[in-house]
């Protein structure tokens, strides 16, 4: 019940936020209908692949204002009074995390409408999706966790501005990384954000060779270590944020 | 009964020694201030009696529980209102009075809330988001979301720093009226405010306990000609 409370409490300080939504929702379905205006001949802006596109690229200012809510918690004395409370570490994790799945429903319902109401063939994978996506939100949400934990409210906009241009130029969504090969494919591939990408393309269009299993294992491996990272530092920061 | 009791409480943050072998012991009910110079040890010594960081060594018992090994059992029983405001600033103030009653169970959540809302007069304000509120309003309210578990120990960290001298004295009452039924740890700047409002004062100088007593114990007991100035004298170790 804690977590559930914690949740709401949460997910009403986010949506309560114009500059967060507008971020999150307004502006990547401003995309989506301003590329699929230009008409651009190349796969990656077909609507099957630019809308998973869209949809990893929303999840890069979940991990921005995930990322700030956190910090302004910490900042503002707010977490002092709950960590005084009875509220235990997996409390304030699971309930951070809870919080930002109604906001990537929401996200992905507008999305596919958007892109239907553009000519997107809807069918049961786009449901499949929904909940696919949810699933690899997971490790925006705890980027997020962890650069909040990190960092002071003004750092959170600049490392969660680094996020959103790594998955602008690295995941996909605008160009194959072998567009550009040598070290560029290198360093994509070493990141979670293809691999992110890929998985909701694959679910989306029905077709597992759209994803390779190295895609996956380095997307498996960085939600463990990032999720970890994010329990572990977020723990150290409420104590080491009170001292003196 | 001693509602605290510490033994030996230290906090060594490196090198630097925050509090240094504090025994303390409050009775129930009893409203015991904490004084001290900046970088005194106060902050510090309140938060490892609200659980909030782990002493380097030496013991906490609250309620006769050790804070070692019933720490969520101590938390629910207290509540602490932090020396800077702390509320959800984008939430309504009956949004912040639900979402803490949310964070301690509260069986009777709506009967407990109204209770705070007319004990604090807060009807004007409680649709008001609590950012919008002024800086008294959100200490009344940073007050009043305090007391929604019916604490048996309220910390109050400089509850009246940066409020003007009418909502400085509005909380001064709602903390009289604590006193007697609840333990009410109070740290603050303001010598009056531990004159008028406390039982016992204890006075910290550079992580230690230098003294405890009454204001007028203290008075009498450096020969000063009132309060702040035994304060001055005992904080200093009589070097000024």
């Amino acid at each position: 019940m804690r977590i559930l409370n914690f949740s709401k409490r949460n997910l009403k300080e986010l949506i309560r936020d114009p500059i967060s939504l507008i971020f999150e929702i307004v502006l990547p379905v401003f995309l989506l209908f301003i590329f699929k205006q230009f008409n651009i001949p190349a796969e990656n802006y077909r609507l099957e692949n630019f809308t998973p596109g869209i949809i990893v690229f929303g999840f890069s200012f979940i991990t921005l204002f995930t990322a700030t809510l956190i910090a302004k918690d910490r900042t503002s004395s707010f977490l002092i009074r709950l960590g005084t409370s009875p509220m235990k570490p997996a409390d304030f994790i699971l309930g951070y995390i809870l919080s930002l799945i109604p906001i990537i429903f929401f996200q992905n319902v507008v999305f596919f409408a958007v892109a239907a109401a553009l000519g997107l063939k809807l069918t049961v994978n786009a449901l499949y999706t929904v909940i696919v996506s949810i699933a690899v939100s997971v490790l925006y949400i705890s980027l997020g966790i962890l650069i909040g934990s990190l960092v002071s409210e003004k750092g959170t906009g600049g490392l969660g501005s680094i996020v959103v241009q790594l998955v602008c130029f690295t995941s996909g969504m605008y160009f194959p990384k072998d567009q550009v090969g040598g070290v560029f494919a290198y360093i994509c591939e070493c990141l979670p954000f293809e691999g992110s990408l890929n998985i909701i393309r694959a679910v989306l269009n029905n077709d597992t060779a759209l994803v390779s299993a190295k895609n996956i294992i380095v997307f498996a491996v960085y939600t463990v270590v990032v999720t970890a990272a994010a329990i572990i530092v977020f723990k150290k920061k409420m104590v080491s944020d009170n001292k003196g | 009964m001693y509602s605290i009791v510490t033994k030996n409480l230290t906090k060594k943050f490196k090198d630097k020694v925050a509090v240094n072998n504090v025994n303390l012991q409050i009775n129930e009910g009893e409203l015991f201030a904490l004084l001290g110079t900046n970088g005194a040890g106060k902050t510090t010594t309140i938060k490892m009696l609200s659980g909030l960081i782990v002493p380097t060594s030496g013991d906490i018992f609250i309620e006769n529980m050790d804070m070692k090994t019933e720490p969520y059992k101590i938390k629910a029983i207290l509540n602490v209102s932090p020396q800077e405001t702390a509320i959800a600033p984008n939430l309504s103030v009956k949004e912040n009075l639900e979402f803490m009653a949310g964070v301690y169970g509260i069986e009777e959540k709506d009967k407990k809330i109204n209770e705070l809302i007319e004990q604090f007069k807060l009807g004007e304000v409680l649709k008001k988001r609590a950012k919008t509120l002024s800086g008294g309003w959100q200490r009344k309210v940073s007050i009043a979301i305090s007391l929604i578990n019916d604490p048996k120990i309220l910390f109050l960290d400089e509850p009246t720093l940066g409020l003007d001298v009418i909502a400085r004295k509005e909380l001064w009452k709602v903390i009289e009226e604590l006193k007697g039924r609840i333990t009410v740890i109070l740290t603050t700047h303001y010598m009056e405010e531990a004159e008028s409002l406390s039982d016992r004062i204890g006075i910290m100088a550079n992580g230690n306990l230098a003294d405890i007593g009454t204001a007028k114990e203290f008075i009498e007991k450096t020969g000063a000609r009132n309060f702040e100035d035994a304060f001055i004298s005992i904080a200093t170790g009589g070097e000024l």
